[in-house]
């Protein structure tokens, strides 16, 4: 499997070529698996490219009422995050929120969601392609944003559960705080054409921190 | 190895496991990892290391902490290195700075016999009359300047530097006594701390000061504070790291080797101790003239014995553990010379006594005296002259607070002749002092002030028991040179003339004499300095401050500052395909486009144009903005933002948008596509699609219109697919009927292209039949490699930015920012029937009431050269009518398609309308004709574009 066998690609795809990964197919898109060298234990700071997963957004007022009523959980206040099954929903706003699919095993009511006709006051967004969404995991992860954004992301000031918007490297970023098997783990998410350039950045600051690129199978293990 | 390295515990910094060498000054020399380049050195037995900046006189490290400038070097392309706290590594190149020739043999070195000649501001006065002899002297001055230097056609040796943000509730300055109890006492209270020492190990002065007779207090306090400090969860060590300045809310800046920290704390706790107070007396710069502290730090922290045979010059207890610290590294005491003061019954005193080292008072020092290029000898006026020899001479006077972050900060330090030494009077807000920054103190006061600072009680009150300072160590002789600045070569003389030539205040007095501008920035000068002035002026020193402290409060490399380079760059889903086929890349607003295909640019630029008017042509557009609007009010939304009428746009149709700001001005334009009756996609220029869909949320916030507004630029890339053979390429590979009647110009549709869902437009910004395709991004790739392949036998080329820009002004298309610029009305561009202005509003509609009652200025107009003769105009050139200014040419191109150079161009209004002729003044002033022509210059009926 290689991204360029599919129409839809990662817009870092080049990048993971690259680093030597191997792929496997995610919903009609080529998604890291892993990458050469020897995959244990896991780095104390990890980077994985989850691009090809599916997402998507939701605006207006009717947004929230419409989602629980396809049976995912909104968080009560904004800026947090609430799990429903695999699903994660961010709610970035009064009337926004972020539907991100599960980073191990996809999760079918996100397809149920994706079909459905949204209806008034309810406007889907199409955040699968206007951002890109990238995973950061690791002890280190912390200290590796913070060469990178000017907001405290260490665990014990920015909760499991919290979200960030903010800018990382100068670049407008949505951060949720996701652990994963009890270990960090931050999603970020950011504008689909400057990708490459918020990969360079996550990719040469984690060298400092002997970090590694991971793929869907890496982060299986990690987790 | 020589030897003057001490065996353990000597040498807490050093590994002897792990010899490093280097070169100084194109000689090998040796050291251990952990050494720095001054106590490598000096284990080598060489203190001289830098030439002074006036006089090239020889100098040596001072305190070993990096705070005075007479031990700056060059490390490879590096310059103005501080030897004294760098750490050595294999290999780099190590020069002496601000030497002529060798630097033991410096070919100026007797310029001070000149003195007299250099009185101090004498260059102000000399070098400007006649003005031309600015040009004679100024290289001569530059090649003096005195600091390191830099080579501008050496390959760039970016080192890796980067910046990161930390936080904390308590930020604690300083790993000494006070700083260790403060962060220990805040963490235990629940704070949470960053612990910021400036040595690589915490300790401070507990590791090299002797606070007691047998040298073990100071360790044994050390080890049990640190052991705390370090298991302590809640606090964070930062060590080998400087704090440059403290900001506003508690922001602190911090340099750790290469990375530069911004801090953010909830209280700041400043503990940075003190420094010892320098001596002004004749060849007090000598090498081998040092602080107390630095020859404790040399034995203690690098095991190095600083010399053979030492004198120590004191006022106070701590003078002879001084003493009792260079008996026990093996350096000979020739005597303890106490100055001025009784110095108080003090066990270490007992000490020196009891180890036959000979205690004796003096007045005053007369002078120093050289051996080579150190300090041979020391001659004190005890009454008559008390001479010594020795290679080491110590002085051990009291101290100063190391405050300079209080200052910088904005608190106020200023001279105490009680304490006869600088002392904090007020502190920033939040901030506290600890510790001997706060006033010289016993170690029981420190420990107990970082206590009471850490928990933020009130500091205790009682006796602070500190080291006496020498109220006036100030020894002017008949000959001079007695040094007051070391880094600028300022002598007792040259602060009391400048006092004299009328610069009496301090501020004055430093632009005046240079006093505390050079690289130590008056740390060691500054308190020495104000005495004198304000002795020469006979003002009271009590009260008298320092000139004014700004941050940062030690240098910061330039590196350290700009850091990484953060500059996010747009790339369209196409990008890489781009590269591929030799675009050459240009800069549009965020964005990289291609700006044509091909090395050289005039072809390509004709041959893409070409390959759209007689075949078909692929160009990315995915840079244009994209904002979805939907809702009940879509239409009334649009009617309100645009010049434009929206409401009764049928759905499946494309209509120009133009959008003016308040003061009818325009500022962008783009389409608004109906998908449905209450969605729009609207687009804009590249540029501006942030711009805009902020001024839509700002004018939505105030309407409260029944939208939603969604920026999705980056998420649809989009390709223009133009030509005469474009419907046949495009028909290939989509499932739209493309039939001119089922799909005519300006029709919108949505469907399927090589099985992408898309959104198809025809429009015709290039006048040629046209199809403008906006897919998601993560396809758009795949799109670009399908429309090609479809169009290969048609001959398909993509053609960039250039070629785009020359067939759009044959068809006589603006580009806004090109052709207008900040301060142009749709009635100047020609573009008034863009504007639907029966409509009650819209925004910028009211002003364009007033500028009609204003009346024209100017027009937008095409033209053509009546004479296609080169040289022809460029963009910017001015129009003229007659010799008066009209406006400025905004596009201009040789056209193929007209057969002629045409362009826009800002003209008088009368000479607006089709055969009115003016003059455009064009490269070197050449007056070139034009004459107005209709637009467009191409296919003025739009037959190809709606074909």
């Amino acid at each position: 499997v290689t991204p360029e066998d599919f129409p839809r690609r990662s817009p870092v795809y080049r990048r993971l070529v690259d680093a030597g990964a191997t792929f496997v197919e995610r919903y009609g898109a080529a998604a890291a698996s892993t990458f050469p060298g020897d995959r244990s234990p896991p780095p104390p700071v990890g980077l994985a490219d989850l691009s090809p997963l599916r997402r998507l957004g939701f605006k207006g007022r009717g947004a929230f009422a419409w989602l629980n009523a396809q049976g995912l959980a909104v968080p009560e206040a904004n800026n947090r995050t609430a799990r429903t099954g695999g699903i994660l929903v961010l709610r970035l706003g009064d009337n926004e929120a972020l539907v991100l699919d599960a980073v191990d095993t996809p999760d079918p009511r996100i397809e149920s969601v994706m079909a459905a006709a949204a209806p008034a006051k309810v406007y889907p967004v199409p955040r699968a392609d206007t951002h890109a969404w990238f995973l950061v995991t690791g002890p280190a992860a912390p200290e590796l944003f913070a060469t990178l954004c000017g907001v405290d992301l260490r665990p014990h000031r920015f909760d499991d559960g919290a979200i960030a918007q903010t800018s990382i490297a100068r670049l407008p970023s949505v951060v949720a705080h996701d652990d994963r098997g009890g270990k960090p783990a931050y999603h970020v998410l950011a504008d689909w054409a400057s990708a490459h350039y918020l990969w360079d950045c996550l990719t040469e600051a984690m060298a400092t921190f002997d970090g590694r690129l991971l793929g869907l199978a890496d982060l299986a293990v990690a987790k | 190895v020589t030897g003057f390295r001490l065996d353990p515990p000597f040498g807490r910094l050093i590994d002897r496991a792990r010899p490093v060498t280097f070169r100084f000054e194109g000689r090998q020399r040796s050291g251990f990892a952990g050494d720095t380049i001054a106590s490598a050195l000096i284990a080598d037995g060489q203190w001289l290391m830098a030439r002074s900046f006036k006089y090239h006189r020889p100098r040596g490290p001072v305190t070993m902490t990096g705070y005075d400038a007479n031990a700056l070097v060059q490390v490879g392309n590096e310059p103005n290195v501080p030897a004294d706290t760098h750490t050595i590594e294999d290999g780099p190149d190590v020069w002496p700075q601000n030497v002529a020739g060798s630097l033991d043999a410096d070919r100026l070195r007797h310029l001070g016999l000149l003195s007299k000649f250099l009185p101090v501001g004498f260059y102000y006065r000399t070098f400007f009359r006649p003005r031309s002899a600015w040009r004679f002297w100024e290289p001569i001055i530059r090649r003096g300047g005195g600091l390191g230097r830099i080579d501008p056609t050496a390959p760039a040796e970016h080192g890796r530097y980067d910046k990161a943000y930390r936080f904390c509730d308590v930020a604690v300055i300083g790993g000494g006594p006070a700083g260790l109890s403060a962060a220990l006492a805040a963490a235990d209270a629940g704070a949470e701390v960053v612990l910021v020492e400036r040595d690589p190990i915490l300790g401070g002065s507990l590791n090299v000061r002797r606070f007691d007779a047998a040298g073990e207090e100071g360790t044994r306090k050390a080890a049990a504070l640190i052991a705390a400090v370090t298991a302590h969860p809640a606090i964070h060590t930062m060590t080998a790291t400087t704090c440059t300045g403290w900001f506003a809310d508690h922001m602190l800046t911090l340099v750790q080797g290469d990375r530069y920290v911004k801090l953010r704390a909830r209280r700041t706790i400043v503990a940075t101790g003190a420094i010892g107070r320098s001596a002004v007396f004749r060849n007090n710069d000598l090498p081998g003239i040092v602080h107390g502290a630095a020859a404790q730090r040399l034995i203690r922290l690098w095991g190095v014995r600083p010399g053979s045979q030492a004198v120590v010059a004191t006022c106070n207890g701590d003078g002879h553990g001084v003493a009792l610290g260079l008996m026990d590294a093996g350096v000979t005491v020739a005597a303890v010379v106490e100055l001025g003061l009784e110095v108080p019954p003090d066990p270490r005193r007992d000490a020196v006594r009891d180890g036959g080292m000979p205690v004796l008072r003096a007045n005053g020092i007369v002078e120093a005296r050289a051996a080579g290029n150190r300090i041979g000898g020391v001659v004190f006026d005890a009454g008559r002259p008390l001479a010594f020899d020795c290679d080491l001479l110590c002085l051990e006077l009291g101290s100063t607070p190391a405050a300079s972050l209080v200052a910088s900060g904005g608190g106020t330090v200023a001279y105490s002749e009680a304490e006869h030494a600088m002392a904090v009077r007020a502190l920033p807000d939040g901030m506290r002092v600890a510790g001997a920054v706060a006033g010289a103190c016993d170690l029981e006061t420190a420990l107990a002030e970082g206590r009471v600072a850490g928990e933020g009680t009130a500091p205790p009150d009682g006796a602070r028991n500190g080291p006496a300072n020498h109220p006036w160590p100030l020894f002017p002789h008949p000959k001079g040179k007695e040094f007051v600045d070391l880094d600028e070569d300022l002598t007792v003389a040259d602060i009391r003339n400048t006092v004299a030539e009328g610069f009496a205040s301090i501020e004055l007095a430093k632009r005046f004499s240079t006093v505390g501008m050079g690289p130590s920035q008056g740390r060691l000068s500054a308190l020495n300095a104000v005495a004198l002035a304000a002795q020469a002026a006979e003002a009271p020193l009590e009260g008298a401050c320092a000139w004014t402290n700004r941050p940062p409060v030690s240098p910061e490399k330039l590196g350290l500052l700009a850091g990484r380079a953060f500059q996010p760059l747009r790339r369209t889903p196409m990008h890489h395909r781009h590269l591929e086929a030799g675009a050459m890349m240009m800069v549009a607003g965020a964005w990289l486009r291609p700006a044509y295909y091909g090395a050289d640019g005039d072809t390509s630029i004709r041959e893409e144009a070409t390959a759209v008017r007689s075949g078909v042509g692929l160009i990315d557009v995915s840079t244009l903005g994209g904002i979805d609007i939907r809702g009940p009010d879509a239409a009334a939304f649009l009617n309100r933002l645009y010049t434009f009428a929206y409401a009764k746009q049928p759905v499946g149709r494309a209509r120009y948008v133009l959008l003016l700001d308040e003061t009818g001005y325009i500022v962008d334009d783009g389409v608004a596509c109906r998908l449905a009756d209450d969605h729009f996609y609207v687009t804009t220029t590249t540029g501006n699609s942030d711009s805009v869909y902020r001024a839509m949320l700002r004018w939505n916030a105030q309407w409260r219109l029944d939208v939603d507004i969604a920026n999705v630029t980056a998420g649809f890339g989009g390709v223009n697919i133009a030509g005469p053979a474009s419907r046949r390429v495009l028909a290939r590979v989509t499932d739209l009927d493309l039939d001119a009647e089922a799909f005519p110009y300006l029709g919108v549709r949505q469907g399927t292209v090589a099985g992408i869902p898309c959104r198809v437009f025809r429009v015709g910004f290039v006048g040629e039949l046209g199809y403008e395709v906006h897919m998601p991004a993560s396809a758009g790739e795949a799109l670009w490699d399908a429309l090609l392949t479809a169009g290969a036998e048609d001959g398909i080329r993509p053609f960039g930015v250039e070629a785009q820009r020359l067939l759009r002004l044959e068809k006589g298309h603006i580009i806004i920012g090109q052709d207008t610029d900040g301060l142009t009305t749709p009635e100047e561009a020609q573009m008034a029937w863009a504007v639907a202005r029966k409509k009650p509003f819209f925004v910028g509609g009211r002003s364009l009431d007033t500028h009609d009652r204003r009346g024209l200025e100017r027009r937008l107009v095409g033209f053509a050269l009546t004479d296609a003769t080169p040289p022809h105009p460029a963009e910017g050139h001015l129009t003229l009518n007659g010799d008066t200014i009209m406006g400025h040419v905004t596009s201009v191109a040789l056209s193929a398609a007209a057969g002629r150079v045409i362009g826009l161009a800002y003209v008088a209004p009368d000479l607006g309308e089709p055969g009115g002729r003016f003059i455009i003044k064009g490269p070197e002033g050449r007056r070139i004709e034009a004459e107005v022509v209709p637009l467009p210059f191409y296919d003025p009926d739009g037959a190809r574009q709606e074909m």
